[in-house]
């Protein structure tokens, strides 16, 4: 395995937002966790990202314990997070937010490659890459958001709400994306309210509520079940 | 109306003066833009920096261009150990305003219990020396001040722009929480700006004994200006510091020859409150 949690409790202050939670991700999966708002996924994910500390369990990212690991070493191992709203450095410019994700000196030297490939995926950026970051539409930031993330040439990418507030026909265009984001190499560890559109993609899926884990499976089987048909699809 | 001869002579003297402005503003602005701390300290500092230029040229006759080779990396320490105390202390925006507020007075007491209160002038061969260019007189010291702030002002800003670490810097001011999940050690940069910060302080010390009178009061003459040149210039701008200070120094100069020099003090916070209101798009 990649990525293993093991009875993970996450939180801030007295109460943990997410209870107990254990999952896998392989390499050249994609994997989503579905749930409603408030649920605690994107406690989850910074958790998984090293935004924040783990208060019990444990956490393995290739084999490596990463509870012990500092925040900004997280990186280093291979994890690169596209964060929910973005969360680009808005008064930098396109080019400048990528290069970020290239600041450790492995990544770094492939800065030249890298840049080539992200402009490769999205087109628009070449041409906007002097621009600060703060002025592109929503959906082309969600690229540098991306974009960004490749440029650390990670193992696993963990994507946070990537479709929130964009715009239906780029929602889709952003779905296309990280499945080719699989294909190229690097596991995926996929956050979203868009149920539908998430399993879609999923290699397998876990569902959480309420800050913990109450199904699991391959997103055929999960479509199956009258809870998720429920409480998910209204039907 | 004074002439345009004194009004041209106000101009160069008021942009070099605004050189000190500049000088003083840029580590201030670089701490404060980049870090979120308000060194008030910054001040303090640079006249600890100048009492001892004025102490090792005195006492020990070194010639400043040899004593800043030292101060200057000891202030660079200095603003290490400073900022040891933030980051223990997790210190915020406006509990460094606080923080740094005691250091200066400390400092202050500290400078005038060694070197007392009496007024100190660190008197040079050089110390009035001017070249006459066409019907005005430029002061050299100055211009060499306004050249140094220059090369700083222009190399910081290269630097921010240009460099992994500037950038990384650049951007934890930002969002410090996802350039730390790209591999930003944000903790040790901050340190390294402190310690540059304080080395600035160093440079503009040196410059302040050879130009000005000390006193320990002298620490809060200029707090008021350079406040207004740090945000005229925009936080975090090193060039913008520069410039705002030459366009106060001018400023004020002007000023006090078409009007009085009791008017000085007013310029630099009317042209502030002036960009404020109008609000240009320079950055």
């Amino acid at each position: 395995m990649l990525l293993e949690a093991r009875h993970l409790h996450i939180g801030y202050g007295d109460a943990p937002a997410v209870w107990d939670v254990s999952f896998d991700v392989d390499a050249g999966e994609i994997v989503s966790i579905i749930g409603p708002n408030g649920a605690g996924k994107t406690t989850l994910i910074n958790a998984i990202a090293g935004l924040l500390r783990c208060r019990q369990g444990e956490l393995r990212f290739d084999g490596a314990d990463m509870t012990r690991v500092r925040a900004h070493d997280y990186c280093r191992h291979g994890i690169a997070l596209v964060p929910e709203g973005r969360r680009l450095f808005t008064k930098m410019t396109v080019e400048e937010n990528l290069e970020l994700g290239c600041y450790l000196s492995a990544a770094r030297s492939l800065r030249a490659a890298s840049l080539d490939r992200v402009y490769g995926l999205f087109p628009i950026l070449r041409d906007k890459r002097q621009q600060p970051a703060g002025e592109l539409s929503g959906g082309q930031q969600q690229m540098v958001a991306i974009g960004r993330a490749l440029m650390a040439r990670p193992r696993i990418v963990l994507f946070d709400e990537p479709s929130l507030g964009l715009a239906p026909t780029i929602v889709d265009d952003m779905f296309d994306i990280i499945v080719r984001v699989r294909d190229d190499g690097a596991a995926v560890l996929l956050v979203e309210q868009n149920v539908l559109k998430a399993l879609s993609i999923a290699d397998r899926a876990y569902v959480l509520e309420q800050g913990r884990i109450v199904t699991t499976g391959q997103p055929d089987e999960l479509l199956k079940q009258p809870h998720i048909r429920e409480a998910y699809l209204g039907v | 109306m004074p002439s345009a001869t004194l009004l041209g002579q106000a101009l160069i003297s008021g942009v070099l003066a605004g050189g000190m402005y500049g000088l003083l503003a840029l580590g201030l602005s670089l701490s404060w833009g980049l870090l979120r701390l308000v060194n008030l300290s910054h001040f303090a500092l640079a006249f600890l920096a100048a009492y001892l230029t004025y102490e090792m040229g005195t006492t020990y006759h070194i010639d400043p261009w040899w004593s800043v080779l030292v101060i200057v990396p000891a202030m660079f320490v200095i603003g290490l150990l400073q900022h040891w105390v933030f980051d223990r202390f997790k210190v915020n925006e406006l509990a460094s305003l606080l923080i740094t507020f005691s250091f200066a007075v400390i400092l202050e007491v500290a400078i005038q219990l060694y070197w007392t209160a009496d007024y100190r002038r660190f008197e040079t061969h050089y110390s009035t020396l001017s070249i006459k260019v066409g019907a005005f007189y430029i002061p050299v010291l100055e211009l060499i001040l306004c050249l140094v702030a220059g090369v700083l002002a222009w190399g910081t800003w290269l630097w921010l722009r240009k460099t992994y670490v500037g950038k990384a810097l650049r951007a934890s001011a930002e969002d410090a929480e996802i350039a730390a999940a790209y591999g930003v050690d944000h903790k040790k940069l901050a340190y390294l700006l402190s310690g540059l910060g304080a080395a600035y302080a160093g440079v503009a010390g040196t410059f302040i004994a050879l130009i000005a009178t000390l006193a320990p009061a002298q620490i809060w003459a200029w707090l008021g200006v350079v406040f207004a040149v740090v945000i005229i210039g925009r936080l975090g701008n090193p060039l913008g510091a520069l410039f705002a200070g030459m366009l106060i120094g001018a400023s004020e100069s002007i000023a006090m020859a078409v009007l009085s020099p009791a008017w000085a003090p007013v310029v630099s916070f009317s042209v502030l409150i002036v960009l404020l209101l109008w609000d240009p798009d320079w950055s």
